[in-house]
């Protein structure tokens, strides 16, 4: 098991970082191992956004600080946000930002996505990180239940598409040709951080994205290649896509107003955000996709 | 019916679910279920006859393992709502998640609205009715009872069924292994009516070809689709 929720405005920003931590904690029981969020707030047009995974206690913040390009270098509990101007490809900054320091892994580069991560409860999230405190667009939320892969940061979801900017993918069971897609991809020249088979979807969406898919057809690709058993969120700077495994084994559920979509594995996640809004959701069917855009 | 002026009302609010379900089955005659808002296993085990009313959304499992209960709910319910139905009735004002009515063993369950993939997985007995539409391999190894889909059935309506009969009253998207159409009987058509349901297009009937009650390496084939 695992709990995923997604939602986004279709026009404007509002509060999704509370909207975010009210369903999360409605699916705590579906992940008490970790819990996060990629989160898109206004986008920035010159700089980029970088979250890392560091060790406050060894000088990381003052490593990355004395990299060319930064500003408004803070860190929260583990994580460190940084300001990036930054004119080269994201690999190299990822890959100099975790050569600053030993103990530092980066987890999101964005113009407007933001990746949020811990181990815990949503509540434990929004206490260090002031996650519903949070202004936005759009975010996808993951709660872990962990099956094959350690508990510990890097292995929690969101996965980000590294080095993809702005794209995020949460997912719920266990994709069995996992080493197969890694290493076509490997092949192409990316590159994977964690033993876990979450992150070869988000870097299989974001290349085809990259080669020119539209979002719609790399989830309808993604339902004929993934194998396995799989129900995932994937967010970009303008959309989030959401895909079931042919055989329905994983449970997707989602909703629609004029002003708003909203998607969770379980009602119970949506009627905790909004127990009065009269919301209908409806299951998605066996290997169906949807997307929608801001 | 009891009147809901004397029902036990009982509020999800402040309550764990252990003290919900231990409200519900203590209560006797009728008891309104307040604020369930996507809970799971509510109203399971209830072994008497006791009316039920959930007012608004459930979550899964609910009303599972019942025996004599007379269940509704206002509202959606999630996964396996009603499983393991001995007898008794459950009416689902909304839709329902995935495998509804799984082994059920008697009793009726009526859900209004669409019901998710497996719905009536290996039914023992029974009368599952879907309104609506039905998703993936719904009535998958069923093996008595009756599963009435007013809507349409998608991709493997019926697969390996043992026994038992499936009514699709719309479109069907594809067979599974081993079910095979069958002649409508008047018979059949004076229940349907007696259930109080209406196809959206016509009556197709479903039943087992059983050809996979035994193995036969003459029809290797059959059993090579079917696995």
């Amino acid at each position: 098991m695992c709990g995923l929720v997604g939602f986004l405005y279709r026009e404007r920003y509002g509060p999704v970082g509370e909207i975010q931590v009210k369903m999360l904690d409605a699916l705590y029981r579906r992940g008490p191992d970790s819990t996060g969020v990629a989160i898109y707030g206004h986008p920035r047009s010159e700089t980029y956004v970088l979250h890392a995974r560091i060790d406050a206690s060894d000088g990381a913040v003052e490593s990355v600080k004395a990299l060319e390009g930064m500003k408004d270098v803070t860190s929260a509990g583990a994580d460190l946000r940084a300001e990036v101007t930054w004119a080269g490809e994201l690999e190299r900054l990822a890959d100099s930002v975790e050569h600053a320091n030993g103990h530092i892994e980066v987890t999101s580069i964005g113009r407007s996505m933001e990746i949020i991560k811990d181990v815990g409860s949503a509540s434990d999230l929004d206490r260090l990180y002031g996650l519903s405190q949070r202004e936005a667009s759009h975010a996808i939320g993951h709660t872990r239940m962990a099956t094959e892969s350690r508990v510990d940061v890097l292995h929690s979801h969101p996965f980000w598409a590294r080095p993809f900017a702005d794209i995020a993918v949460v997912h719920n069971g266990h994709i069995t040709n996992e080493h197969k897609l890694k290493r076509r991809l490997e092949m192409k020249g990316h590159r994977f951080f964690t033993g876990n088979d979450s992150e070869a979807i988000a870097v299989y969406i974001a290349d085809k994205l990259a080669d020119g898919a539209t979002l719609d057809d790399a989830l309808k690709d993604s339902v004929r290649e993934l194998d396995g058993t799989f129900a995932y969120l994937v967010s970009t700077r303008d959309g989030i896509g959401v895909a079931r495994d042919p055989f329905a084994t994983k449970p997707m559920l989602w909703a629609e107003t004029d002003e708003f979509v909203v998607m969770a594995s379980e009602e119970v996640a949506i009627l905790a955000a909004f127990p009065d809004a009269g919301l209908v959701p409806q299951e998605l069917a066996a290997g169906e996709v949807r997307w929608w855009y801001l | 019916m009891v009147p809901v002026e004397e029902a036990t009302l009982v509020d999800c609010n402040g309550r764990s679910t252990r003290e919900i379900n231990e409200l519900i089955r203590g209560a006797e005659g009728s008891v309104v279920v307040r604020n369930p808002l996507g809970r799971h296993c509510l109203g399971v085990a209830i072994l008497k006859p006791l009316q039920v009313v959930f007012q608004g959304p459930v979550g899964w499992y609910c009303a599972t393992m019942g025996d004599g209960l007379e269940a509704e709910i206002h509202g959606n319910c999630g996964w396996s709502v009603g499983q393991n139905l001995m007898s008794g009735s459950i009416v689902v004002r909304g839709h329902a998640g995935s495998s509804s009515g799984a082994t059920i063993r008697g009793g009726t369950i009526r859900i209004d609205g669409n019901s998710g993939a497996r719905t009536g997985i290996s039914m023992k007995g029974g009368t599952l009715i879907v309104g609506g539409n039905v998703g993936y391999m719904s009535g998958f190894m069923m093996q008595t009872g009756t599963l009435v889909v007013c809507g349409d059935a998608a991709d493997g309506i019926g697969d390996s069924m043992y026994e038992g009969r499936v009514f699709v009253g719309g479109s069907i998207a594809s067979l599974g292994s081993d079910a095979v159409e069958a002649e409508v009987t008047e018979g059949d058509l004076a229940e349907l009516a007696a259930l109080n349901v209406e196809p959206s297009q016509s009556w197709t009937k479903l039943v087992a070809g059983r050809k996979l009650w035994n193995f036969s390496k003459k029809e290797f084939e059959v059993w090579k689709a079917a696995l």
